[in-house]
């Protein structure tokens, strides 16, 4: 509490933010995950008046608000619709390996997920490039997002 | 002032549960499709959207206005996220007030939604960091303390019995048993059921407070040439208020919400209220506690200073006691000590319940005589904040 004259020896009260969340997955939600974990499957919600397939899969349709019961089987290949490539962590220090993090846009829907990118160098990911989901074995999936280890260029 | 009249022409909620497997978002589209459909509107018809939740910690999403905003019909169009503590279930509906009032918007779709159940290991330990980090958090304080205090306070000033206090909890969990929503309607619970329950911060008893809950509400406004068209059965806003008291409420005198008081005129002038007594004829306080429920029957002028829980025990604030000279039904949902409490939900479940009594619509909640005026009014912040809505047909 005395004067101090070098801002980086004024003393700071400190404190924390306890918190701890308990999240469901939620009615889709819990479906499109028990598909991806036991059967490798990807699903999406369909809506017909709207002529949109949600993946993620939502109980709704955001655009005209009517539940959305038609359930489609949706294929885990996609198209990069952006990337970037991460070179620090949270606390700016270098990562070992610069990581690709895409947006995916799933085939044959109106949305995707964002995922890491595999299986392939930095410099040879393009926006439009076709990938695919690479998951984790049957037994290591938890049904959660990284059930899918990650997305690599489709092999042709 | 130039203000264009706004009417409540729909509602819908959700059931409240202790845990719900539903998202946040998957809750308030469940509340929000329901208030629509109540009025045969569809999202198309809705200009603009409110949302109203209380801390993002509850649901443990940060920017949770930004989550719930599908949910709640908000998609492309004009949204506001607010937010008042447990006031914010009725000042979200002057939220959407203004909106339409002010010739903005024509219609206004106004969900709450609130998901305590994510919180672990419970919610009270997301109220820790309300609390001045310098003056009040080296204790380790929660709400429940200050409630007590609060409470204690109260019962001091006037010499309170807490049988008299107890009666109202036995009252609201025993109207919640006529609520198909409600997670705690228990029709044959006696005043010494709460007296026995166990003691959490004294005098709290488990029976005096309110569960924690998931849940959502949502009700439809619109401005009067829509209103009429839409229904004809409008239920038109006559008076809003709302009123904010120091933080630092231990620069207050705990007795007596003056705040409330400050809200509750500001809607009475507005609606044109001279003796509320006789010209409200149905009351939702808010109830998160039993003592609350009296102590807000007394800000809002309803009662005499510390002759609530008096009153109460005479049967005034009972749902079907016409015969009573002062009669004035209160909480007649079951409130947020019978219905349960999801924060913001529950506070705009009491406006969507005075609805629901206006139009006649109450089901074996419905009070007898056909009430013409009524009012719904929350509290929160730290403990701080009086919000209050006059609704009349
Ligand atoms: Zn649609």
């Amino acid at each position: 509490m005395e004067k101090v004259n070098i801002v980086t020896q004024a003393q700071p009260w400190v404190d924390r933010f306890p918190l701890t969340g308990r999240y469901t997955y939620g009615v889709a939600g819990e479906r499109f995950f028990r598909e991806l974990k036991e059967n490798g499957r990807f699903f999406g919600t369909r809506c017909t008046a709207c002529d949109v397939v949600y993946v993620p899969p939502r109980l709704y349709c955001l655009r005209c608000f009517a539940p959305l019961e038609e359930w489609v089987e949706v294929p885990s290949t996609g198209t990069v619709h952006t990337f970037t490539v991460v070179h620090q962590d949270l606390d700016e220090a270098p990562l070992p390996t610069p990581e690709v993090i895409a947006f995916v846009q799933i085939d044959g829907c109106d949305g995707g997920l964002v995922h890491r990118l595999g299986e392939v160098a930095p410099e040879d990911v393009y926006i439009g490039m076709s990938v695919e989901a690479v998951l984790k074995p049957t037994a290591e999936r938890q049904g959660g997002l990284t059930d899918i280890a990650y997305f690599r260029p489709t092999l042709r | 002032m130039g203000m264009r009249r706004v009417a409540i022409v729909g509602a819908g909620m959700t059931k409240f549960v202790r845990r719900a497997l539903e998202t946040g978002p998957e809750l308030a589209w469940e509340a929000a499709s329901r208030a629509l459909a109540s009025c045969d509107l569809r999202l198309s018809d809705i200009d603009g959207v409110v949302l109203g939740t209380a801390p993002d910690a509850f649901d443990a999403v940060h920017m949770k206005g930004e989550y719930l905003s599908d949910g709640a019909g908000a998609w492309r169009k004009p949204y506001i996220r607010t937010y008042v503590g447990g006031g914010t279930g009725v000042f979200s509906v002057i939220q959407g007030w203004y909106h339409v009032a002010s010739g903005v918007f024509d219609t206004c779709l106004v969900v709450c939604e609130e998901k305590m159940s994510s919180h672990i290991p419970h919610p009270q330990g997301a109220f820790i960091t309300i609390f001045d980090h310098i003056l009040e958090r080296p204790l380790g304080p929660n709400l429940l303390w200050i409630f007590a205090m609060e409470m204690n306070a109260y019962m001091n000033r006037y010499g309170l019995r807490k049988e008299d206090i107890a009666y109202v909890a036995v009252k609201n969990k025993r109207n919640a048993a006529d609520h198909p929503a409600a997670m705690l309607g228990v029709r044959d619970i006696t005043i010494k059921d709460v007296l026995d329950s166990p003691v959490l911060a004294w005098p709290v008893q488990r029976m005096d407070v309110s569960p924690i809950a998931d849940g959502a509400v949502a009700v439809v406004l619109a401005a009067d040439h829509v209103a009429r068209r839409v229904t004809d059965k409008p239920v038109w806003i006559e008076g809003v208020g709302w009123n904010v008291d120091t933080t630092y409420w231990t620069n207050r005198d705990l007795s007596y919400p003056t705040y409330l008081e400050e809200a509750a005129r500001m809607a009475y002038r507005m609606a044109g209220i001279k003796e509320p007594r006789k010209e409200i004829h149905v009351v939702e306080p808010y109830d998160p506690f039993d003592y609350k429920e009296l102590h807000h029957l007394e800000g809002l002028l309803l009662a005499d200073r510390g002759k609530a829980p008096e009153d109460a025990a005479t049967g005034r604030f009972d749902r079907d006691n016409e015969n009573h000279p002062d009669w004035l039904p209160s909480s007649p949902s079951g409130g947020l000590l019978g219905v349960g409490n999801p924060i913001a939900a529950a506070g705009l479940m009491k406006v969507a319940e005075i609805f629901w009594q206006l139009r006649g619509e109450a089901g074996d909640r419905q009070i007898p005589g056909n009430p013409k005026r009524g009012l719904a009014q929350a509290w929160g912040d730290l403990m701080q904040i009086g919000t209050v809505v006059i609704l009349g047909v």
